[in-house]
C-alpha cells in the first residue's frame, strides 16, 4: 500500500496547489472568501426554497422530497458523464502515465490513485453545491446534529459510485472494441449511459417523463402524496436522498441506506479494481498504439494560408475538432439543450395562460443565460491556456497577443450570441411568449452573451494555466471557479435588475395596474452600466495581464 | 544588426541576467556558452520578446522591441529548448500555421517548404500528427517552421537536443549557409564541440553575467591555451 499512499498524497498535494491560486498572485484568503460567498449564496437560495415549501401544506413536503431526489438524480447522471470524460483523460490521455508505468508500481496502484484524482476533478462542482444544500435542508427542517456529518459522509461515499462505474465502462469499451478509435470511446460510452438511463426511466419509472395535468385541487394533492421516487429504488441517488430524509428525525431506516450506499460503493470500487487488474495496462498500451495509427490528416491548414487571423482561427477549430474531450462535452451540451427545447414544446395546458407564459419566458431567459455561462467557463475560459507551451510561437511572432485575444473574442462572441439568440428565439416560439417579452429577451440576451464571453476570456487571461493539457481541469481550477462565480453573480444581478420591471409589466398587463416607466428605464440604465463593466473590465485587465506575462 | 544594452532580468528577486550588453553583426554566428542555469535561455527569451526585461533595451536594425514589437518580431525566428508542437496538428499544418502568422508569400512558401522537406528528410512524417513524433522529429519540424519565414535574426536554444549525428551535421551546415546568406544567428548551447565548429564569436555566460565575448581564437589566446574546454570550465567554475 506504500506506493499507493505515496502516489495519492502527491496527487493530493498537486490538486491542492491546483485549486488554490497562489500562482496567480491572488491571495488564498480572497479565494476562500469568494468560495465562502458562493456557498453562503447557495445556502440562502436553498434555504428560502425549503423554508417556503415547509409552509405549503401536503404538497410542500412532497415537493421538497421530490426536489431533493431530483437534485441527486441529476447529480448522479452528471457525475457519470463528467467521470467518463475525466476518466479517459486521466487513465489514458496523460503524459504522466508513461512515467508512472515505467516505475516498479503495479497498474492497480496507479489505477487507485488516479481513480480518486478523477473522482475529485469530476465532482468538485457537485460538492460545492451539496455543502449549502446539506445546511439549508438541515436547518430548514430543524435537523438533529447527527444529520450533518452523516449526510456529508454519505455524499462522499456516493461520489465514488459514478467514478468507479465510469472507469469500468471505459476500460471495458476500450478492451472489447480495440478497433474503436480512442477519441470515439468517450462518445460511445456517454451514448451508452444515456440510452441506459432513458430505458431505465421509460421501463422502470415512466411517471418521471410524464407531465401531470389537472385542474382539480384534490387530484393534485393525491398525486403529490403518492409521488414515486425520481430515480427508482435501485439508484444510489434515491438512497442518498432517503438518508437526507430519514436522518431529519430519529429513524433507523437511514442506517440501512448508509449500509446500502457503502456496500455499493465498495463493490463498485472492488469490481473496477478487478477490471483494472486484468485490463488496464493492456488497454493503456492499446490506446498508446492506436495513437500512432491515426489516419493522415487533411484539413484547411494542410494547404498554404495567407491570412494570419484566418490561419489562427483555423488552427483553433482543428484542435477543437481533434480533441475528444472538447467535442464530446459540447455534444452532451447540445443534446441536453435539444432535450430542453423539446420539453418546452410540450408545455402543458395550464401554461396556456399568458401570465404563466411570461413567467416561464423570464425563467427560460435565466436558464439560457446559465447555459451560456456554463459553456463559457468550460470552453472559453480555457481558450488562452490551451495555447499551452506553444504560446512561444505566438508571443515571438508578429501576430500580437492582442490580436490573438481579439480573434478569440470575436469568434467566441459570434458563437455565443448565435447560440443564445437561437435558444431564446426557439424557446420563445415554443412557449408562445408575447412580443414585448420576446424582444426584451433577445436584446438583453445579446448583451448578456457578450458580457459572459468577456468575463470568461478575460479571466482566462488573468488566470492562465499553460502547463495543463486537459481543458476540463483548466476550467475546474481556481481561476475557472472564480470565472464561474463571477458569471453566476452577473446573471443573478441581471435577473434581480429586471425582476422589478417584469413584475411591474405583468401587473399592468394582467391586473390593470399602471405601468411604471421609471422602473423600466432605471432597470435598463443599470443593466447598460453593468454590461459595459462586464464587457470592458475583463477585456482590459485580461489583456493587460497577458501583455505583462513572461512566457 | 542586433544591439542589446544593459539587459537585466530578475525572477522573484533572484537575478537571471545581469546588465548584459551585446552587439551582433549581420551574417554573424554568435554562440552563447554556459552551464545549466547560467542565463542562456533567459537571454534568448528576452531577445525573442517572450520575457519582459527589468532594465535595458533591445534593438534590431534600429527597431526597438519595446516600442515596435510587431515590426521587430516579423524579423526574428525563435526555437526554444523544448520543441513544442500542438499534438493534434500534423507537421505540415504546424509549419503552415507559423507561415500564416508571419504572412509569407505563396511562391516563397512553396519553394522553401519543398527544400526543407528534402533537407530535413521529413517527407514521410510531415502529414502525420505531431503526437506520434519522436523528440528529434519535433526538433526537425520546429527547425522547418523557423526557416520557412527566413528571419533576419535567428535565436536557437540548444539546437542539437534529440538530433542524430547526421541531422546534427545538416543543422550545422544549415547554420553556416544561413550566415553566408546574411542572416544573424544567436545560438545557445553547452556543447563545446558544436560551439567550436560554428561560432564566429562566442560569449561565455555564468550566473547571468557575460564573462567573455570574443572569437574562439581570442579566447584561446587570452588563456594561453588552445583547448577552450579548459577555459570554459575555468570561467564557469564558480558555478
Amino acid at each position: 500500500m506504500k506506493p499507493f499512499f505515496l502516489l495519492f498524497s502527491t496527487r493530493l498535494r498537486l490538486l491542492f496547489k491546483y485549486l488554490t491560486p497562489s500562482e496567480h498572485k491572488l491571495p488564498r484568503v480572497t479565494f476562500f472568501i469568494i468560495m465562502l460567498g458562493f456557498i453562503s449564496g447557495g445556502y440562502y437560495i436553498f434555504f428560502r426554497i425549503f423554508k417556503y415549501l415547509n409552509t405549503v401544506e401536503i404538497i410542500g413536503p412532497a415537493v421538497m422530497s421530490r426536489t431533493i431526489e431530483m437534485i441527486f438524480f441529476v447529480f448522479f447522471i452528471m457525475l457519470l458523464f463528467s467521470n467518463i470524460i475525466s476518466s479517459f483523460s486521466t487513465f489514458y490521455n496523460n503524459q504522466e502515465l508513461h512515467f508512472l508505468f515505467s516505475l516498479p508500481v503495479l497498474p492497480t496502484t496507479i489505477y487507485l490513485s488516479k481513480l480518486f484524482e478523477s473522482a475529485l476533478y469530476s465532482s468538485w462542482a457537485t460538492f460545492a453545491l451539496t455543502i449549502p444544500l446539506i445546511f439549508a435542508y438541515g436547518i430548514a427542517n430543524h435537523a438533529r446534529f447527527i444529520f450533518y456529518p452523516v449526510t456529508f459522509f454519505s455524499f462522499l461515499i456516493f461520489l465514488l459510485i459514478p467514478a468507479a462505474l465510469s472507469t469500468i465502462l471505459i476500460f471495458m469499451f476500450i478492451y472489447l472494441f480495440p478497433k474503436l478509435k480512442p477519441r470515439n470511446i468517450v462518445f460511445v460510452s456517454i451514448l451508452f449511459i444515456m440510452s441506459l438511463i432513458f430505458l431505465y426511466i421509460k421501463i422502470g419509472n415512466p411517471d418521471l417523463l410524464r407531465i401531470f395535468e389537472t385542474e382539480n385541487e384534490q387530484e393534485l394533492l393525491t398525486f403529490a402524496a403518492n409521488l414515486t421516487t425520481v430515480g427508482g429504488l435501485y439508484i444510489p441517488s434515491t438512497w442518498l436522498s432517503n438518508i437526507f430524509k430519514n436522518f431529519l428525525a430519529p429513524d433507523r431506516t437511514g442506517y440501512l441506506y448508509i449500509l446500502l450506499l457503502l456496500s455499493t460503493a465498495f463493490s463498485c470500487v472492488l469490481v473496477s479494481y478487478i477490471v483494472a487488474e486484468s485490463v488496464y495496462h493492456k488497454s493503456f498500451l492499446l490506446v498508446a498504439e492506436q495513437g500512432g495509427k491515426e489516419n493522415k490528416k487533411k484539413s484547411l491548414l494542410a494547404s498554404f494560408q495567407k491570412n494570419p487571423v484566418k490561419t489562427f482561427l483555423t488552427k483553433d477549430i482543428i484542435l477543437f475538432i481533434r480533441e475528444p474531450v472538447q467535442w464530446v462535452q459540447l455534444s452532451i451540451f447540445i443534446i441536453l439543450l435539444i432535450i430542453y427545447i423539446i420539453s418546452l414544446r410540450r408545455t402543458p395546458i395550464y401554461f396556456g395562460f399568458s401570465l404563466w407564459r411570461t413567467i416561464i419566458a423570464f425563467a427560460n431567459f435565466a436558464y439560457v443565460s446559465f447555459v451560456i455561462a456554463t459553456l463559457g467557463v468550460r470552453f472559453i475560459f480555457p481558450a488562452v491556456s490551451l495555447e499551452r507551451k506553444g504560446i512561444w510561437i505566438i508571443a515571438s511572432s508578429p501576430f500580437s497577443l492582442q490580436k490573438m485575444f481579439f480573434t478569440k473574442y470575436l469568434f467566441y462572441a459570434v458563437l455565443a450570441v448565435v447560440i443564445m439568440e437561437c435558444l431564446l428565439f426557439v424557446a420563445n416560439i415554443f412557449i408562445r411568449t408575447e412580443p414585448v417579452i420576446f424582444r426584451f429577451s433577445l436584446i438583453v440576451g445579446f448583451f448578456v452573451a457578450l458580457s459572459l464571453i468577456s468575463i470568461n476570456l478575460g479571466m482566462g487571461c488573468i488566470f492562465p494555466q499553460f502547463n495543463e493539457d486537459n481543458p476540463s481541469k483548466i476550467a475546474s481550477g481556481s481561476g475557472g471557479i472564480i470565472a464561474a462565480l463571477t458569471s453566476i453573480a452577473f446573471i443573478g444581478t441581471v435577473i434581480v435588475i429586471f425582476s422589478a420591471p417584469v413584475h411591474n409589466y405583468l401587473l399592468s398587463s394582467y391586473f390593470n395596474r399602471p405601468l411604471n416607466l421609471k422602473i423600466i428605464i432605471t432597470a435598463f440604465i443599470i443593466f447598460g452600466i453593468l454590461s459595459f463593466m462586464a464587457i470592458y473590465l475583463p477585456v482590459r485587465y485580461g489583456l493587460r495581464s497577458l501583455k505583462k506575462r513572461d512566457f | 544588426m542586433l544591439s542589446v544594452r544593459n539587459l537585466s532580468k530578475n525572477f522573484d528577486g533572484i537575478p537571471a541576467v545581469k546588465n548584459l550588453s551585446l552587439e551582433l553583426k549581420k551574417g554573424e554566428i554568435f554562440v552563447l556558452l554556459g552551464p545549466n542555469g547560467a542565463g542562456k535561455t533567459t537571454t534568448l527569451k528576452l531577445i525573442a520578446g517572450l520575457l519582459h526585461p527589468d532594465t535595458g533595451e533591445i534593438l534590431l536594425d534600429g527597431i526597438d522591441l519595446k516600442k515596435e514589437p510587431v515590426k521587430y518580431k516579423s524579423l526574428i525566428g525563435y526555437v526554444p529548448d523544448e520543441p513544442f508542437i500542438y499534438n493534434k496538428l500534423t507537421g505540415r499544418e504546424f509549419i503552415n500555421f507559423v507561415a500564416g502568422l508571419f504572412g509569407i508569400k505563396k511562391q516563397e512558401y512553396d519553394k522553401r517548404l519543398t527544400e526543407l522537406i528534402k533537407k530535413f528528410e521529413i517527407g514521410n512524417w510531415i502529414d502525420e500528427p505531431a503526437e506520434t513524433y519522436s523528440h528529434g522529429m519535433k526538433q526537425k519540424i520546429v527547425m522547418c517552421q523557423l526557416l520557412i519565414h527566413e528571419p533576419e535574426l535567428i535565436l536557437i536554444d540548444e539546437p542539437l537536443v534529440g538530433l542524430d549525428p547526421k541531422m546534427s551535421k545538416i543543422v550545422r551546415e544549415t547554420f553556416i549557409e544561413l550566415a553566408q546568406k546574411g542572416k544573424t544567428l544567436l545560438v545557445s548551447t553547452h556543447t563545446l564541440s558544436f560551439a567550436r565548429q560554428i561560432a564566429q564569436r562566442l560569449g561565455i555566460i555564468n550566473k547571468g553575467e557575460l564573462k567573455f565575448v570574443g572569437t574562439p581564437e581570442e579566447l584561446a589566446r587570452i588563456a594561453g591555451r588552445e583547448d577552450i574546454e579548459e577555459i570554459y570550465l575555468k570561467l564557469t567554475e564558480e558555478n
